[in-house]
């Protein structure tokens, strides 16, 4: 049809991992076209807007307006709140900002932009072209108008709902173990100590977490992961953030202004994330910590090295699955290791009881420990109840 | 013949809030969100509730 085209690199999805990616492609002197559903990229929000911040320099990205607040730490409560707190001095990189993440994802698009990436707005990729076994693009419907996109490399960077890979044949399903159901209100009026994000374990949260992200001047990101596989009835993440608010006075008395839910991958890596003529990555890749359920910074740095590789193969032409094998290297070596030993310890927390939740907290929050780590939690875990300690005896 | 039970995504906005999750986590990729629509294919979908459970705010039934 007469409005197909072609590029090198066809980026689909404009979230953090999909804008670094096609930066990336685009400095290494490729051709990008970046496709977003959405007439606005950023919004509406699904995210809790907390991130760290150690790696931000590495991949790139400037601090900017998209800077919402800086925490001094995060504090971890067990179910009957006693609380330990992680400042900056012994995990620098698990506390950092509160984020608009609207205006972060806009600003890695503009960046993007400037590097010379084609953004499409309101273009929506509907399936996949294929060719002898390998992928040369997308079918792509703009403001209602269906045409293809060409390229020699396609990127899947469609987020949780991630429709690409599995259209090219990557397995990307999960169990619903690996996944929690998320909840979260925008409230105002809230008491909330602006210098630290909260986190709330046990029971109120079946293998997840109640958070609060402090926004200022009262207003506070206040959500609820839920375990899928913990889910007894319909609407499981709404009714335990709801008790939740209620038995939290300070919490009760806000007022609701805004509400966003959504998946979280608490998953192992995957095994392959790349397929000829194609790479998938952030989200969509289940690059999601496990742990925490934090996805940006692994969507951005998984994100500059499939760019760099994409742009490299686009221009020596080889986009077999053994080339882009570069890109599964490469970011294995930075994310995996990580994400497997977190998703091994998520698979721990999800079964501890109550109990267990406040020994574990009670015991770290009477100690100073200098570096935080399984080893060091444990020694100061195992002084004070030393039958707690058995449950880990796999960690040591 | 025993029928399939029938799945109902609320989808006009006064429950589901289109956030993905129930696209996400089926397992047969039967599910499709279109910024404000939610559909699923009836033929493909075998009545597995996972989506039921993956849904934060209940707008998806099964009878």
């Amino acid at each position: 049809m007469g409005r197909d085209r072609t590029t090198d690199v066809l980026v689909i999805g404009a979230g953090p991992a999909g804008s670094m990616t096609a930066k990336w492609a685009a400095k290494k002197g490729a051709r990008v076209v970046m496709l977003e559903k959405r007439q606005e990229i950023g919004s509406p929000v699904r995210c809790g807007e907390g991130m760290s911040k150690d790696w931000l320099a590495d991949v790139g990205i400037k601090p900017g307006r998209w800077v919402n607040l800086e925490v001094e730490g995060a504090r971890i409560y067990s179910p009957s709140e006693k609380v330990f707190e992680i400042n900056e001095k012994h995990a620098g990189n698990e506390v950092g900002y509160v984020v608009e993440r609207d205006e972060f994802d806009k600003q890695l698009a503009i960046d993007a932009a400037n590097a010379g990436v084609e953004i499409l707005l309101k273009t929506s990729a509907t399936s996949i072209l294929k060719e002898n076994g390998r992928v040369v693009g997308a079918k792509v419907k703009q403001f209602g108008e269906p045409y293809e996109i060409r390229a020699p490399i396609t990127i899947g960077a469609d987020g949780f709902e991630s429709q690409v890979g599995r259209w090219a044949g990557i397995p990307t399903n999960l169990a619903m173990k690996d996944m929690d159901t998320c909840l979260q209100y925008r409230m105002t009026n809230v008491d909330c100590d602006v210098r630290y994000c909260d986190f709330f374990l046990g029971k109120v949260a079946p293998g997840g977490y109640v958070w609060i992200f402090p926004k200022g001047e009262g207003l506070a990101n206040v959500g609820i992961g839920v375990q899928v596989s913990q889910v007894t009835s319909p609407a499981d993440a709404r009714t335990y953030l709801d008790r939740w608010i209620d038995k939290h006075p300070g919490y009760a008395k806000g007022k609701k202004i805004d509400m966003v839910g959504g998946g979280v991958s608490i998953a192992p890596p995957l095994r392959q994330t790349v397929a000829d003529g194609i790479m998938i990555v952030g989200d969509a890749a289940r690059m999601i910590d496990p742990l925490t359920g934090g996805g940006i910074a692994n969507g951005c740095i998984a994100g500059k090295i499939c760019g760099t590789v994409a742009a490299e193969a686009a221009q020596t032409k080889d986009v077999s699955k053994e080339f882009l094998q570069q890109y599964e290297k490469g970011w294995r070596a930075r994310l995996e290791e990580k994400l497997y030993r977190n998703w091994l310890a998520k698979e721990k927390l999800v079964t501890l009881s109550d109990d267990v939740f406040d020994k574990l907290i009670d015991a770290l929050a009477d100690v100073k420990l200098e570096k935080l780590n399984v080893h060091n939690i444990l020694r100061a875990v195992h002084e004070k109840y030393p039958e707690v300690t058995k449950e880990f005896e796999a960690f040591l | 013949m025993p029928s399939k039970k029938s799945l109902h995504i609320e989808s006009s906005g006064q429950l589901c809030i289109y956030c993905g999750a129930c696209v996400g986590i089926c397992p047969l990729n039967c599910i499709y969100l279109d910024e404000t629509r939610i559909t699923f294919d009836e033929g493909v979908c075998t009545r597995c509730e996972i989506c039921v459970k993956a849904c934060p705010v209940g707008a998806i039934e099964i009878g």
